[in-house]
């Protein structure tokens, strides 16, 4: 089943100040199945945020069309949940506070999903701060909190735009390594936005590769890993380094001539 | 050092420490007859003007006059300011309507008000409760609209991608998340008022600090007048260490979303 389609997308910004016009996105078309790790890749300013602005129903588009679930996208709604570079968590409300404010919103009897709350911070590994504010938590922390936030609401599909940007690089390689084993034993449906080749290579089953402003799809590349999947046999394996380095050459636009991948 | 630490740390030392040598200057100067004794009182005098007054049953009465009209110039202060704050910050076309008004309105100084007011309600409650509501409002009304714009957009859209109706985002989010700048603005709002009301009291009234102090000069009891003064500074401070400081604790400092000012208690 497809969980999402992305049809010939077009978006064209202008300027509040100088009236400008940016032609952000070109035309993109890319479907992400159900359970399926997709990423989008491309270079900074290349509009990937604003694809994932656009599903998310927080702006316009200018042309194309966007389904999620077979409907198509006009508003926000708790079908699409989103993971935030900056975490977005509430900081008045604390750790269960924010995991169960999706559940409350639907109208879940508080016991229900207090419940509920518990269960998924323990599998983010949050157990035992739930009284905790966001403050009081650590940034690795504070982006489980947030996976966690969305991942209780079962949405149809999580966007989540440049998760572990802000978080050292130690940290981000224990989130990616933990979000991978949360994907393998939950299979959500999960876009996701990066810069970080690797990142992309290692998380997904799919990379939507884009060019540079005005954006197009250069290519949608399988990666050939199997899961359960981890860093050390990841940076090990033959398939990993070549899916890295194809990509790297679609990026720079070259044609790939290393061993094509799919 | 350590039992020094542990006196200071003491909340009696800490509240009432800092104001030792204010009170030492204060009576080193009265005593040392730099100025004239009928134009400084001592410490000395002012307390036993203060007995007398008690005793007479006038400090309780002009306290308790006082009080009650900053209380209503507050309620109704806040009752009009916070919604209004909230209807401009929210809505375009109220902010667009409403903003030159605001800034013109708020430039008017509250005593400014006194002359038409008096010529309106007279020498009455209605003229101090009118003078301090409108000097609350502005401030309030304007740290509200900036506590509604200092909401980050991304926690509303993460409260929407949620399935939070525009509502719930204005209960769970908008409320919560302005609160920083709504409480500095209370605060601010209530500094005005309080200021206000000596001002108002001054002029209009027939009771009350303002009035006292001012009825004082006009004797000539000196000491009465600085007892008023220490009154007006002891009535704020038991306002921030008794609810302003207590409730901001509470609430943005718990949560992390500003810096903990130093706490009075
Ligand atoms: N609100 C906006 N108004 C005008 N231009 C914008 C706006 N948001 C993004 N842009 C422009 O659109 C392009 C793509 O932005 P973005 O989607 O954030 O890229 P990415 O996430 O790939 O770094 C950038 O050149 C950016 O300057
Ligand atoms: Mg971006």
């Amino acid at each position: 089943m497809t969980a999402m389609v992305i049809d010939n997308l077009h978006k064209r910004y202008v300027d509040r100040y100088t009236g400008e016009e940016i032609v952000a996105i070109g035309d993109v078309s890319f479907s992400v199945h159900e359970g399926e790790f997709v990423s989008i890749l491309g270079p900074s300013g290349c509009g990937k945020t604003t694809v994932l602005n656009i599903v998310a129903g927080f702006i316009e588009k200018t042309r194309g069309t966007v389904t999620v679930g077979g409907t198509e996208v006009t508003a926000p709604g708790p079908d699409r949940g989103v993971v935030f570079q900056s975490h977005a968590l509430f900081p008045w409300k604390t750790v269960l506070g924010n995991v169960t404010f999706g559940l409350r919103m639907k109208g879940m009897d508080k016991a229900r999903r207090e419940q509920a709350g518990r269960d998924v911070l323990e599998l983010v590994g949050l157990s035992g701060f739930e009284r905790k504010y966001p403050h009081e938590l650590s940034g690795g922390m504070q982006q489980r909190l947030g996976v966690a936030r969305v991942l209780v609401n079962e949405p149809a599909v999580m966007l989540m735009d440049e998760p572990f940007a802000s978080i050292d690089a130690q940290t981000r390689r224990k989130l990616q390594q933990d979000l991978t084993a949360l994907f393998e034993l939950r299979r959500p449906t999960v876009f996701f936005v990066t810069h970080d080749i690797e990142e992309a290579v290692f998380l997904s089953d799919r990379v939507v590769v884009l060019s540079g402003r005005p954006s197009t799809v250069r290519d949608i590349v399988e990666v050939p890993l199997p899961r359960p999947r981890n860093w050390h046999a990841a940076v090990e394996s033959t398939d990993f380094r070549t899916t890295v380095t194809r990509i790297e050459s679609l990026l720079s636009g070259e044609e790939a001539h290393v061993g094509d991948g799919s | 050092m350590r039992i020094a630490a542990r006196v200071f740390a003491h909340p009696v030392v800490r509240t009432l420490g800092p104001f030792v040598p204010v009170v030492l200057l204060w009576w080193l100067i009265a005593r040392s007859g730099i100025v004239n004794e009928s134009f400084f009182a001592g410490p000395g005098v002012v307390w036993s003007e203060f007995i007398d007054l008690v005793r007479k049953g006038i400090l309780p009465s002009y306290l308790s006059d006082s009080v009650t009209r900053l209380a209503y110039g507050v309620g109704f202060g806040l009752l009009l300011g916070i919604p209004l704050g909230f209807l401009v910050g929210l809505n375009r076309w109220a902010r667009r309507l409403t903003w030159p008004v605001l800034i013109f309105f708020q430039a008017i100084a509250d005593i400014a008000w006194l002359p038409i007011v008096i010529v309106w309600f007279g020498f009455s409650l209605t003229a101090v409760t009118f003078v301090i509501v409108y000097t609350i409002v502005f401030p309030l009304t304007l740290g509200v609209v900036a506590g509604v714009d200092q909401v980050p957009d991304e926690l509303v859209r993460a409260a929407r991608s949620m399935g939070a109706s525009r509502f719930r985002v204005f209960l769970e989010v908008i409320v919560p998340g302005s609160l920083p700048a709504v409480a500095s603005g209370i605060r601010t709002g209530l500094g005005y008022g309080w200021r206000a009301l000596i001002a108002a009291e001054i002029i209009v009234g027939t009771s009350g600090i303002g009035f006292m102090m001012f009825d004082a000069r006009r004797v000539g009891d000196v000491a009465e007048v600085f007892l008023g003064m220490i009154i007006l500074g002891i009535l704020w401070y038991a306002l921030d260490a008794l609810v302003l400081a207590p409730f901001e604790q509470a609430t943005v400092e718990r949560w992390g979303m500003v810096r903990q000012v130093e706490t009075t208690r």
